[in-house]
């Protein structure tokens, strides 16, 4: 950070246009729509907040813990926990394997060649995750889809089986997501001093060893905001599950954190409970992402 | 020890004083003449002619109110839930005529949302017509919420061309119509023998209560009869579960419609889309067998109601709009329309001597209608889908008849006891 | 050139299957209604037709939403560009106590599960009295973009040599002249590039527009008016895909315009 050292020009800046009036705005944006209700997320869900409560004027209980032991002792809660861990994880390592893969891809590749597909990629990405899950719903819808007619497969539901069903999600998400990483990873490869590589190559490395021993460390904090990034959209997915599978799939087999929270909240009335489960969402995101970012600080890589 | 326990509770006092406002904001007391008058009534299969006397409804209630424009807005029937629990939770914002199932009545009242519409129906030339059984049918402890607008029962559609040329005849028993089903799709495998549906709760409940089961008791020995042999028709040798584990009560009037099932499990409201599709002519309606051989299966007495918001800045305009939507004239739209039951007593009479199609249904109402349990505990058993994910879980094979119903019992009392 | 061939067309291929769902969207706008359920589909159709958005514009009303969904996502990025341009210059040009904490806390922020808080924000936006209007959307994105637009904004404004407002000062500018007239104009390729993320994540809403928007249907906004389409009987997929590329179109545009802007952008929120 080149600008912060406090220079006289800064000083003296300092005494008419403080940063606290600068800060302000955002403060005033931020306080009452961002903190506030996160405490309030946090005061609802050790709250008896039902419907009666709502609307119907009765007094609202404070109840502790009850909703965190109602969720825990419900087995659907653990099966809906575990689905939203493993399926974030499996779409940030492939988001990030197909996007890694695209960018060295893209340093390879005339010229024309890496246009056609930055453009490709562009438009997946601008495409909101609404109409991206409507098209991909189109192609493999069950009767009129297109790849049923190529594949000759008519009738086969491809949001039967859990698995598929989270599989043709994810696939739509990866979609969605790849692009970012590979734009940018691919910047970010760019802006390597070639020298650097070429004296990897002198030394008689392969491409494949170059790639770890130099180029991935290198492109450590890029990669840093990569994985953070994927993380933190991956876990929160709701559009994509919510419009694909019909708000949770088949008896309930494609619930993720997030539509399992809103339903508790909106459609049965239990916003003390739906809150705890958004409480246990945001310490899950919270806890992942400063671990990764210990990480990062251990191997001295600054903030 | 106390000590602690006195901090937890001046803490607890102290936060839930932050906690949400407990009382939705109410809107301001005013009866406004003029203005938007939101509607808001249930999406269905094939809505078109619904549509088209609605329309016709909102031109003429607009040509008697100046400066009046009705807004009417479809809602779909799954989603329902999250709609009315946002309009119960603003008022403000919350439209001013609703029309709702008659099972969630208990709900909605129990959340405050309804206005009582006793005066209103008191006052109404046609109120004296109202059935007094269906009129307190929309009334809880003495307050009249809702004015009853049609009523639906469920009997079996068989398509007779097919019945014909495979030498069958309508089954007279549960056990007979899963072995017609099977024989239909043996003999033509592009149909389905019975159309069911995984998420079609009113379509299996009659098998529940054939066999002497009930939503209170559902993993009691006849609740567990009757939710196999339900259960039974989601096997690829009638209705594959890949096709049939997800499908809705509407997804069945489809498929029957599009010429996609020897049978199908549909309503008399259901009969202007069967009507509208490849199937017209070519099929006949007889009431649900039972368990033995000339019983009926107990039907779910279905019926929609009008209401009116409470906090309707538009009283006045809104009851008019509900007399308007119940009057006969438009109770007799309807059912030319869409099969709707009209709810009055001379109406019904009206068409029961004219029209033989619905003699089955007339039959089935006569036999005995049961209802699900009058309680704000089964909204939250519908929204959460108790009874369709036990179907789908037996259907799909992840769990057995007794484990699905143990589980479903378990969340249906949960929910009746809060 | 022969040694590029084999990655030339690999990336070839990958752009195609990327692409195809963009394809196969608009062919399916543009085809008849006949074509759309034919047993063998083609990818091409040779009598392309505009009835599927005629019928969507004109029946369904989806001018509307799309004019709502951009006042919406407009409001969003000037808003939040502007409140995110002076917070980013206090946190660049000033060295101040809890500075460090801040920038902790705006990147924080970013995780936070926004779709967790619509609870307590229904109830928020309730007792303000603004549920059912397009102003409670635009609150609550102008909130949620703010902290990652900070945080992009940052690696701009460090980017601007301190000499140029040495200069600036010299030559009698005040303080606030220097923000708007020599800051703010340098910034600006910046704050398009924090723009399109702002843009994408107000456009987009589906969750908050759903719940926000109770019974106003004037004011649905594009996602919501998308899943309403979804009729329970046979789904019209002519018109879901005219409506999917209305709603698509205005951030590729977008997307063209800054492009390069992106990249380092977000390169410069890491690297600073």
């Amino acid at each position: 950070m080149t600008t912060i050292d406090a220079g006289p020009a800064v000083k003296g800046r300092a005494r008419t246009l403080t940063p606290l009036w600068l800060l302000l705005p955002a403060a005033a944006v931020l306080l009452p729509l961002f903190v506030y209700p996160i405490y309030q997320l946090g005061l609802l869900s050790v709250l008896d907040f039902r419907q009666a409560q709502v609307s119907g004027g009765q007094p609202t209980r404070f109840i502790g813990l009850d909703n965190y032991t109602d969720l825990m002792s419900a087995p659907r809660f653990w099966s809906v926990l575990w689905a939203t861990v493993l399926f974030a994880a499996a779409l940030v390592l492939v988001t990030l394997a197909v996007g890694a893969a695209l960018a060295v891809l893209l340093t390879k590749v005339s010229r024309w060649a890496a246009y056609t597909l930055s453009l490709a990629a562009m438009a997946a990405w601008a495409a909101p995750a609404m109409t991206g899950s409507t098209v991909w719903m189109f192609l493999f819808d069950t009767n009129l889809g297109l790849v049923n007619r190529v594949l000759g497969w008519e009738g086969h539901n491809w949001t039967y089986e859990r698995l598929d069903a989270f599989a043709l999600v994810g696939a739509v998400v990866v979609w969605h997501s790849f692009p970012f990483v590979m734009v940018t990873l691919y910047a970010g490869i760019k802006a390597l001093p070639e020298q650097v590589l070429e004296a990897a190559q002198l030394d008689g490395a392969n491409p494949w060893q170059s790639f770890w021993r130099v180029t991935v460390p290198m492109l450590r904090p890029i990669i840093a905001i990569v994985v953070i990034q994927s993380i933190i959209w991956d876990f929160k997915i709701f559009t994509q599950i919510y419009v694909m599978t019909n708000g949770g799939g088949i008896a309930g087999q494609n619930l993720t954190l997030n539509v399992y929270a809103y339903q508790q909240a909106f459609a049965s009335s239990e916003y003390g409970l739906g809150s705890a489960i958004g409480v246990v969402m945001m310490l899950i995101l919270l806890a992942v992402t400063l671990v990764y970012l210990r990480l990062l600080r251990r191997s001295g890589e600054p903030l | 020890m106390k000590k602690r326990i006195a901090g937890v509770a001046v803490a607890a006092a102290l936060l839930t004083g932050c906690a949400p406002s407990t009382n939705a904001p109410a809107t301001s007391g005013t009866d406004e003449k003029t203005g938007t008058l939101r509607v808001w009534l249930f999406d269905e299969p094939n809505r078109t002619p619904k549509e088209a006397v609605i329309k016709a409804a909102v031109e003429e209630f607009q040509a008697a109110h100046q400066g009046v424009t009705v807004d009417v807005q479809y809602i779909a029937v799954e989603t329902r839930a999250e709609r009315f629990k946002g309009a119960f939770n603003d008022p403000a914002s919350a439209p001013d005529v609703v029309e709702f199932g008659n099972t969630d009545l208990a709900e909605y009242v129990n959340a405050g949302g309804l206005a009582d519409i006793g005066a209103d129906l008191d006052g109404w030339a046609e109120g004296a017509d109202l059935a007094a059984d269906l009129r307190a049918s929309a009334t809880v402890d003495g307050t009249a919420y809702g004015l009853p607008w049609w009523v639906g029962v469920r009997a079996l559609h068989y398509r007779t061309d097919v019945f014909t040329e495979l030498g069958l005849t309508p089954p007279a028993t549960l056990a007979e119509l899963t072995a017609t089903a099977k024989t239909i799709r043996q003999r033509k495998p592009d149909l389905f023998g019975v159309a069911v549906g995984g998420k079609y709760t009113f379509g299996a409940l009659p098998f529940v209560w054939a066999n002497g089961g009930d939503i209170t008791a559902l993993n009691s020995a006849q609740s567990r009869a009757g939710v196999t042999a339900y259960t039974d028709l989601l096997k690829d040798d009638n209705c594959p579960p890949q096709q049939c584990a997800d499908l809705t009560g509407g997804k069945t009037v489809e498929l029957f419609a599009g010429g996609k099932a020897g049978m199908a499990i549909l309503g008399n409201f259901n009969r202007a889309a069967v009507e509208a599709g490849t199937v017209k002519g070519k099929y006949a309606v007889v009431p649900l067998p039972g368990v033995t051989a000339g019983s009926i299966a107990p039907a779910f007495a279905g019926g929609n109601n009008l209401g009116v918001m409470k906090n309707t800045p538009r009283r006045t305009l809104a009851a008019d709009f509900l007399k308007l939507l119940g009057s006969k004239n438009y109770q007799l739209k309807m059912f030319d329309a869409m099969g709707n039951l009209p709810t009055l007593t001379s109406a019904r009479t009206e068409l029961a001597a004219k029209d033989a199609t619905l003699k089955p249904f007339l039959d089935t109402i006569a036999a005995g209608t049961k209802f699900v349990p009058v309680d704000p505990g089964w909204g939250a058993i519908d929204s959460q889908a108790v009874i369709p994910t036990m179907l789908q879980n037996v259907a799909t094979g992840r769990s057995t008849v007794d484990a699905a119903t143990d589980e479903a019992a378990a969340a249906v009392s949960a929910a009746l006891k809060k | 050139m022969i040694r590029r061939l084999v990655p030339n067309t690999i990336a070839l291929i990958v752009a195609l299957v990327v692409a195809f769902p963009i394809y196969w969207m608009v062919l399916s706008a543009l085809k008849p209604a006949g074509e759309i359920q034919s047993a063998s589909p083609v990818p091409w159709t040779l009598a392309p037709s505009l009835e599927s958005f005629q019928r969507v514009l004109q029946v369904n009303g989806f001018g509307r939403y799309f004019m709502n969904s951009l006042i919406v996502a407009l409001a969003v990025v000037v808003l939040s560009g502007l409140v995110a341009f002076l917070a980013a210059v206090a946190l660049t040009r000033f060295r101040f106590r809890f500075r460090t904490t801040l920038l902790v806390l705006f990147l924080i922020a970013q995780m936070v599960p926004i779709e967790a808080l619509t609870i307590p924000l229904f109830f928020l936006v309730r007792d303000l009295g603004a549920l059912n209007t397009l102003f409670s959307l635009i609150l609550v994105h102008f909130a949620f973009t703010l902290p990652l637009a900070v945080w992009m904004l940052r690696g701009f404004v460090a980017a601007i040599p301190d000499e140029i407002e040495e200069a600036a000062q010299l030559d009698g500018a005040s303080r606030w002249q220097i923000l708007w007239r020599i800051l703010f104009p340098l910034v600006a390729p910046g704050l398009a590039a924090t723009g399109v993320f702002s843009f994408i994540t107000a456009w987009n809403d589906f969750l908050f527009a759903r719940t926000f928007i109770i019974s106003a249907t004037e004011n649905q906004t594009l996602p919501m008016a998308l899943l309403v389409f979804f009729k329970p009987d046979e789904n019209d997929w002519g018109g879901i895909m005219a409506a999917s590329v209305l709603m698509t179109v205005p951030v590729l545009i977008f997307f063209l315009f800054v492009q390069r802007r992106l990249v380092s952008g977000l390169a410069g929120a890491v690297k600073d």
